[in-house]
């Protein structure tokens, strides 16, 4: 039950007659709070660290100043040929993710009734509910030349020799970015495939049109904003996610966020901040660019 | 499935949709069955066992760890859901809806390592700053406000996990007219009132996922909690030191696959409990639409 309010007559509240009362012009504030908090913790502290990475070195710490040596450090020493290195095998990733992954989000937009889509997608999700350490620890044993793939391999007659170069290599590092980001290029397709409607389906067949012509002359331009945010996820986090080399990878399988780390634990603040600063602006650039393209604010649609 | 489709081809594609499914939980499903062997992995005769498990339990540390574990997904969770509810009510009603939603999404797309580091710079600074102040005021107050300790851990969770709850919970909120408010409101009830009467029930579901959600990634979370905690050890950060340090040993085993079977446990009982309340509605709905024939 609603109490009947005092300030009220015939039912109806008097426009304008008073000023906003002091609470509701707090609520108004709590409201703002959370985009306060974003901005003070996550916005400020990021562009800062285009002015943390021009600050001079010191023994354990830095102090204000400026100078170019973190960029030096990074862009002519073999850290750049890493970083341009883990670009290549990052995209390498998220074409293999694309491949595997966006066939069923079309699978589930277009075959499977809408009320079991969300239930069908949320399988995706079941592999996140495990730590992303335990999920890249234990392809160790899975990759390892004694491990579950060499043993299932050399049992089915597949191979007779245990394949070495599974584990420690690029292969691993890149078979580690396909097990951890492939479910994203999933969610992202799953919303992508929104845009698309089901009737698009009926007028190709009607049409007689081939599936590769309804992918790429159909399905991929209004899909197109949802790919580019997945592809965009993985290819960062490929570049950023230092566990997976640090893990999975041998000699050379070096990314940013592994120099980022490794500079924290040598003690070079300015350095890791400038891996910081560049990985940022990468990814500006990348959503920049995508944004200008597609307009990317149509993949939330479904959701405003 | 459409009338076009060969139900053959339409088997062959449930098939590949399982199958990968099954090879993303492949690894974890083999740490499981490592964990039971009590001649570790790669022994060549299994022998089941729960020894392992037995030795996490009377462990110390990692006792002291499952504390603080559970103390920073509480406290997260208590912050950053009520936050991702009032940035999706805020985003809702904004005319510009580019700079929240970038803003609230961005942390999604900014790996863990490159927000750890630059939260752990920026803190230390912010750290350094706040002793100045405290100094040039001759006062001791400001000295540990952003060292890293609980708090920093937190901040930098919270930010790591409002974009999922954001998305939740307006997915949630899709369904919910606004209309209903209105009507509220005009019969007098308060903004509150409206809220906590008319919509809340509506969202729930969405914002009790959001929380089981936010506990789930801050249990399972390592690079950005290892970087901005203070002198405490969580579940993953000894797990991991562990990992590094001796290799994984059968005890590590146990531990990854516990915490995946609670994680599992945990996801599979709210799936379940929805699907089994969703069908209690309907049929309270269908019991209702049927005329009584007596």
């Amino acid at each position: 039950m609603v109490s009947s309010p005092t300030n009220v007559t015939n039912g109806v509240r008097p426009v304008g007659s008073m000023q906003t009362p002091l609470h509701e012009r707090l609520a108004l504030w709590a409201f703002r709070a959370p985009l306060i908090f974003m901005v003070l913790f996550f916005a400020i502290p990021m562009a800062m660290t285009v002015v943390f990475s021009v600050f001079e070195r010191t023994m354990f710490w830095m102090e204000p100043g400026f100078t170019l040596t973190a960029y030096e450090n990074f862009f002519f020493s073999a850290r750049l040929g890493n970083f341009l290195n883990s670009m290549k095998y990052s995209l390498i990733s998220v074409a293999i993710c694309f491949v595997i992954g966006f066939p069923i989000s079309v699978f589930v937009r277009k075959s499977i009734p809408q009320v079991a889509q969300h239930r069908v997608v949320l399988l995706f999700i079941l592999p996140f509910m495990v730590s992303e350490i335990i999920r890249v620890f234990a392809l160790r044993p899975v990759l390892q030349r004694n491990g579950l793939m060499n043993t299932a391999l050399t049992n089915m007659g597949i191979i007779d020799e245990p394949i070495t170069a599974l584990l420690y290599t690029h292969t691993s590092v890149v078979i580690g970015e396909v097990m951890s980001f492939l479910p994203f290029i999933i969610f992202s397709g799953f919303l992508a495939m929104e845009a698309v409607p089901k009737f698009i389906f009926e007028v190709c067949d009607d049409l007689g049109v081939g599936p590769w012509r309804r992918f790429k002359d159909v399905i991929l331009p209004l899909a197109a904003p949802g790919i580019f945010a997945g592809s965009v996820f993985i290819f960062v986090n490929g570049l950023g996610v230092a566990l997976l080399p640090n893990i999975l990878g041998g000699a050379g399988a070096v990314n940013a966020g592994l120099i980022a780390t490794q500079a924290i634990s040598a003690l070079d603040f300015p350095l890791a901040m400038a891996v910081s600063a560049i990985m940022m602006a990468t990814l500006m650039t990348l959503l920049w660019i995508g944004h200008k393209l597609f307009d990317l604010t149509k993949i939330l649609t479904p959701l405003s | 499935m459409n009338e076009y489709e060969n139900p053959w081809f339409h088997g062959l594609k449930w098939a590949y949709l399982l199958l990968v499914v099954l090879t993303l939980m492949a690894p974890v499903l083999y740490v499981m069955y490592i964990s039971f062997n009590a001649n570790g992995f790669g022994a060549n005769e299994y022998v089941f066992t729960l020894e392992w498990y037995g030795l996490i339990f009377s462990d110390e540390l990692l006792i002291g760890a499952l504390r603080w574990t559970l103390m920073l997904a509480i406290v997260v969770t208590l912050v950053a859901v009520p936050m991702a509810l009032l940035a999706a009510k805020y985003y809702k009603a904004a005319d510009n809806k580019l700079f929240p939603v970038f803003l609230l999404l961005a942390p999604l797309f900014v790996p863990p390592d490159i927000l750890g580091s630059a939260l752990l710079v920026s803190f230390k600074n912010l750290n350094a700053v706040f002793i100045w102040i405290g100094d040039g005021l001759g006062t001791s107050m400001f000295d540990s406000w952003f060292r890293l300790s609980f708090l920093t851990a937190t901040i930098g969770l919270i930010i790591y996990t409002i974009p999922y709850s954001f998305v939740v919970i307006l997915i949630t909120m899709g369904r919910y007219r606004k209309e209903q408010t209105e009507a509220a409101r005009a019969c007098g009830a308060s903004g509150w009132r409206a809220f906590w009467d008319i919509e809340f029930p509506q969202i729930r579901a969405g914002v009790f996922s959001a929380s089981a959600f936010t506990v789930i990634l801050v249990f399972n979370e390592y690079t950005r909690t290892s970087l901005l905690k203070g002198g405490f050890d969580t579940f993953t950060t000894v797990l991991i030191s562990q990992m590094l340090n001796t290799g994984m040993s059968p005890q590590s085993y146990a531990m990854s696959a516990m915490i995946s079977f609670v994680a599992i446990a945990a996801i599979g009982g709210i799936i379940i409990l929805t699907l089994i309340r969703a069908e209690a509605l309907a049929r309270i709905a269908r019991g209702k639409a049927e005329p009584v024939m007596s």
